[in-house]
């Protein structure tokens, strides 16, 4: 691995993070758990699994490997609390290390097949069940995570944590170890592959297949 | 009209274009039908995507998730500390003093024994005890070479040999392992130490 690299980026606490002022109330749970309160994680847990369950379930796309994500990435987050940097954005130190335990569990998991059922509805008639508001949403929902099958794994990251999570491009940049001008690049390719997906089914004429 | 935006678009959509940028790609977007078409595609896409990536995790799944989580670091709390182990700087010198003087004295030691010759024959039977199932300790030799402490003279040994009256010098802690041939000693002192062979040659 070469230093600088994105890898090498990558590893929780090399890159520095955003900040924060000091009385933001994660830090200040950080610090009793580093006092040996360890009841209090469970007080950090409230405040941030939403959000880590979702960022895993748009990386991953799998429920049952999410909460795999999910508990591993909180476990990390336990035992390397001493490596946090503070006065850092704490959640933007639990984001980059959940994204690295989900591109470590897509690698285990190799190349991601979509479930049967998402298959059948993508194959489906689009005429016979476009009336349907439910099978237009399940239509929808099949493109789109089939779209994002066939993004590269940075560019989804990008992708999420940029259009999904609300961060800003240098927030981005920082929680994925990479430049902004990186993070740009990476979205708007992202972005313009979705829109060709999609256009695929807005164009598609009465009765045809998406 | 000015030149078409398709490569800017989708930057624009989520407005990560500069001001001035994002002005000149609307201006052009007034004007260009072709544009305007896949502006709006670009829109509808975004928006498939923020409905397809809503998290399908309701509250019974982080309280699942709570529960796994929290019972796992409470069994890993008390064998693992959150918060780091830090050495003080003294404790560490004093440590690694005490240490190197050991290894020092017990290399010393050995190579006193090397120009014996290597036993061929078996080794030769350990005397019998009158209790062979309770190992006894290996003896214990204390020599305080300067005012003794009531409590390591508490822990000597009985068979403690007589050591020479306290004429000012170090601490000197023997141990005798089972080997006869190995034999840890011990010093401590607060100021410089003596010349430790002497020390040695004197014990001899």
């Amino acid at each position: 691995m070469f230093p600088g690299s994105k890898s090498a980026l990558m590893e929780e606490g090399l890159s520095s993070l955003p900040t924060v002022p000091a009385d933001d109330p994660l830090e200040q749970l950080v610090r009793r758990i580093r006092a040996g309160e360890i009841d209090t994680f469970e007080h950090l847990m409230r405040r941030t699994e939403a959000r880590i369950l979702a960022l895993a379930w748009r990386i991953l796309g799998d429920r049952h490997l999410d909460e795999d994500a999910a508990q591993e990435t909180y476990l990390r987050v336990f035992r390397s609390l001493h490596a946090f940097r503070l006065g850092e954005s704490f959640e933007a130190w639990m984001l980059r290390i959940a994204v690295n335990v989900c591109y470590d569990l897509a690698r285990k998991r190799g190349p991601r097949s979509l479930p049967a059922e998402t298959l059948d509805v993508l194959e489906g008639d689009a005429a016979s069940m476009g009336v349907e508001e439910t099978v237009l949403l399940h239509q929808r929902r099949a493109l789109v995570q089939r779209a994002l099958s066939s993004l590269p794994q940075a560019e989804r990251a990008a992708l999420v944590l940029r259009d999904l999570e609300g961060l800003s491009t240098e927030e981005t940049a920082r929680i994925l170890g990479v430049r902004p001008v990186t993070i740009r690049s990476q979205v708007a390719s992202a972005r313009a592959k979705i829109r060709v997906f999609c256009s695929r089914l807005l164009n598609t004429p009465p009765g045809g297949r998406p | 009209m000015t030149p078409h935006v398709l490569d800017q678009l989708p930057l624009w959509i989520e407005g990560d274009l500069g001001a001035s940028e994002q002005a000149a790609v609307e201006g052009h977007l007034a004007d260009c039908p072709a544009c305007r078409v896949a502006a709006e595609e670009l829109k509808t896409s975004q928006a498939w995507l923020r409905e397809a990536l809503a998290s399908p995790f309701n509250a019974s799944d982080q309280d699942r998730l709570r529960r796994r989580v929290l019972d796992q670091i409470r069994a890993e709390a008390p064998a693992k500390p959150v918060r780091r182990y830090v050495l003080r700087p003294g404790l560490l010198l004093t440590a690694c003093t005490a240490s190197l003087l050991i290894a020092t004295l017990v290399w010393r030691q050995g190579g006193r024994h090397e120009d014996r010759p290597l036993a061929m024959g078996p080794p030769p039977a350990p005397p019998v005890a009158e209790h062979p199932s309770i190992p006894e300790p290996p003896p214990l030799v204390v020599h305080r070479l300067t005012k003794p402490s009531t409590r390591l003279q508490a822990r000597a040994a009985p068979n403690q040999e007589s050591a020479p009256p306290p004429t000012g010098g170090p601490s000197r802690i023997e141990f005798q392992t089972k080997d006869p041939t190995i034999r840890i000693i011990w010093l401590a002192q607060s100021g410089p130490l003596p010349d430790t062979h002497q020390t040695f040659e004197e014990k001899s």
